[in-house]
């Protein structure tokens, strides 16, 4: 079958102005509108975003900023008006092609018939081209094989450094809320995808397996630093993760300001007790409050 | 051994209950006595029970074999489906019915035949209505066969292409409010008396259900599941074989368990409306009625009714077996 699952959104493909200079170490988010048809006020109004490969970034902001509209174009999965959006010079079509995108949404999206090993090995069942290309890529410009990144290749291990290997065989429906977001956090990153998509994938959790969750995500992140983008609605989250957060308001969606969190990585339980920590949580705080306030007003922009 | 296990269990607390359990596979009914007394677990048993007769005793000499292993399993002294609780309802209400038949019946033989008549021909033509269910399950299968595969492959084919659902939808729906026993005459017509109308019937009726019921179940993918597919650019068929498929199997089954009973339903209807072949329990109940034989008549409906229980029996095994992890079955234990 030549045509594709869920058809990418046309303006993701075709969108792609000449102009924009594809940029192969970073993300890059150009001038990017979008109103979704019946409503008056943009999603998305002019949002300029950089993201250089490899760090960790967090969208933060009161719903309806569009954080999720964001995240879902950058998927490919929502198509936008105007603007563009190139993943390492790439489209998200062409991303998403090469099995570079993984995606961690708010449900675990798990597929209950299948065991937690087999739910972590489906990203390698599908779109098996992509994973041939990649093979052939790789022996003709062979990566410096590393041990850590190696683990995520294998499934065992890849279970072990999410603590599921007990729980290899059971099904989704035997497991909690939060061993089944670390089965679809395990999923993704078997993928070792060029660039992590997280939407929202602690909300549903109280808030002591957040927090668990939270460092496990940090350490997973330690041993293969892939480019993530973390849409989040809490602060101490958003702080804890990133190396950046982009605060975002609301009506219309824009860009509020790009907060650096300049916090020693790696991190452990006693950064997250740090002064400093909680600094520029405050700073996260008052820039959102800045943002809620600004609401439908014109806006300075800040992009990153 | 009963001294082994007790005991263990005196040792103190429900961790000892393994032990019960090994101990009861061999020596059943002194444990019995045992489990019985640690209602709830934590409390040292008091050896004593285990020795007295007594209780060791009685449960030898009420209980069935059923017994002895869901004492030691469980608190309650009965599994549940031998519970009074459960079967007694049944009971009463099936003897007040043939109670009830039986007085009908001695007072008019033409409503209904006595009970022990149609018993008495259960058992003595049992060959004759066996080879008459044969012929009407025949067409049932068949007619079922034809009916799900067509539906089943129309579903996958409307899920993909929009244009035949547009195309195709009306005329299934008006096909399901079309009453098929009308259109039975017209199919003897074209096809003579042979097994071939019947089957038609039988696939017309068992048809729409599983149409609906799977367009359903291809249709019920969560959102964020697609788009993990749809990140990893999985095709078309990758998303219906690994995806829509599976999601659609409870509806399918569901339909199933409709539609089963349903084809024998079909083939009856068919036999009375097409006869011809001398066969089948619907035919034989259409003669039965002719000669005023109740009897044969209700003989012959029973073996229809066996028959439903059974292709529910089947299916309700078969939802069990693939649908283990479909929130339906979940504490649907023992």
């Amino acid at each position: 079958m030549s045509a594709e699952a869920v058809a990418p959104a046309p303006g993701a493909a075709g969108a792609l102005a000449p102009h924009v200079v594809a940029d192969p170490d970073h993300i890059v988010v150009r001038g990017l509108h979008k109103t979704y048809p019946g409503t008056s006020v943009a999603a998305l109004s002019d949002v300029e975003l950089v993201v250089p490969r490899g760090t960790f970034v967090s969208l933060i902001g009161p719903s309806g900023c569009g954080k999720s509209t964001l995240l879902r174009a950058v998927a490919g999965l929502e198509g936008f008006d105007d603007g563009s959006i190139t993943i390492f010079g790439a489209t998200p079509e062409e991303a998403c092609t090469a099995k570079s995108v993984g995606l961690v949404p708010q449900a675990p999206a798990l597929l209950p018939w299948l065991t937690v090993r087999q739910n972590v090995e489906l990203p390698h069942k599908v779109n098996r081209r992509a994973d041939r290309r990649r093979a052939e890529r790789e022996r003709k410009h062979p990566v410096p094989s590393s041990p850590g990144l190696d683990a995520f290749a294998d499934v065992d291990s890849l279970l072990d450094m999410v603590n599921l290997t007990d729980a290899a065989d059971k099904h989704p429906g035997a497991l909690s809320g939060g061993m089944q977001q670390r089965v679809a956090i395990a999923r993704a990153f078997g993928l070792r995808p060029e660039i992590l998509l997280m939407d929202e994938p602690f909300s549903a959790l109280d808030e002591f397996t957040r927090e668990a969750l939270r460092l496990q995500l940090l350490t997973l992140w330690q041993r293969m630093r892939t480019t993530v983008l973390f849409v989040t609605h809490s602060v101490r989250e958003a702080v804890t993760l990133s190396d950046q957060v982009v605060v975002m308001s609301a009506r219309p969606g824009q860009v509020h300001e790009v907060i650096d969190v300049d916090l020693p990585r790696p991190r452990g339980a006693d950064v997250l007790l740090s002064p400093q920590l909680h600094t520029i949580e405050d700073r996260v705080r008052a820039s959102l409050q800045g943002a809620w306030e600004a609401g439908a007003a014109p806006v300075d922009l800040v992009a990153g | 051994m009963a001294a082994h296990g007790t005991s263990t269990a005196q040792d103190g607390t429900s961790a000892a209950s393994p032990h019960v359990y090994t101990a009861s596979a061999a020596h059943g009914h002194a444990v019995t006595a045992v489990t019985d007394t640690t209602p709830a677990g934590g409390t040292p048993v008091v050896p004593a029970p285990a020795e007295q007769p007594g209780p060791a005793l009685s449960a030898q000499t009420t209980s069935p074999a059923g017994r002895v292993s869901a004492t030691s399993r469980g608190r309650s002294r009965f599994p549940r489906s031998l519970r009074p609780s459960t079967w007694l309802p049944t009971t009463v209400s099936v003897v007040v019915v043939a109670l009830a038949w039986s007085w009908v019946a001695s007072e008019n033989k033409y409503l209904l035949p006595p009970l022990s008549a149609v018993g008495d021909l259960l058992v003595e033509d049992s060959a004759l209505f066996a080879s008459n269910a044969w012929a009407t399950l025949q067409i049932a299968i068949v007619g079922l066969g034809i009916g799900f595969g067509a539906a089943f492959v129309l579903a996958v084919v409307m899920s993909e292409i929009g244009v035949l659902r547009r195309a195709i939808m009306p005329l299934a729906i008006v096909l399901n409010v079309t009453p098929v026993v009308a259109l039975a005459p017209a199919l003897v017509v074209a096809f003579g008396f042979g097994m071939t109308p019947k089957v038609i019937v039988t696939a017309i009726i068992t048809f729409f259900p599983v149409l609906i019921n799977v367009t359903t179940g291809l249709r019920s993918v969560p959102v964020p599941v697609l788009h993990v597919f749809s990140t990893l650019h999985a095709s078309r068929l990758e998303v219906l074989l690994r995806l829509r498929m599976p999601s659609a199997l409870p509806f399918t089954l569901a339909a199933l368990r409709v539609v089963l009973p349903l084809s024998i339903v079909g083939a009856v209807v068919a036999e009375f409306v097409a006869p011809g072949s001398s066969s089948g329990l619907g035919t034989m109940i259409k003669t039965s009625a002719a000669n005023s034989q109740l009897a044969q008549l209700y003989a012959a409906i029973a073996w229809l009714a066996a028959m439903g229980v059974v292709m529910l029996l089947l299916i309700t095994v078969i939802e069990k077996r693939l649908l283990f992890w479909h929130e339906s079955q979940q504490g649907a234990t023992s």
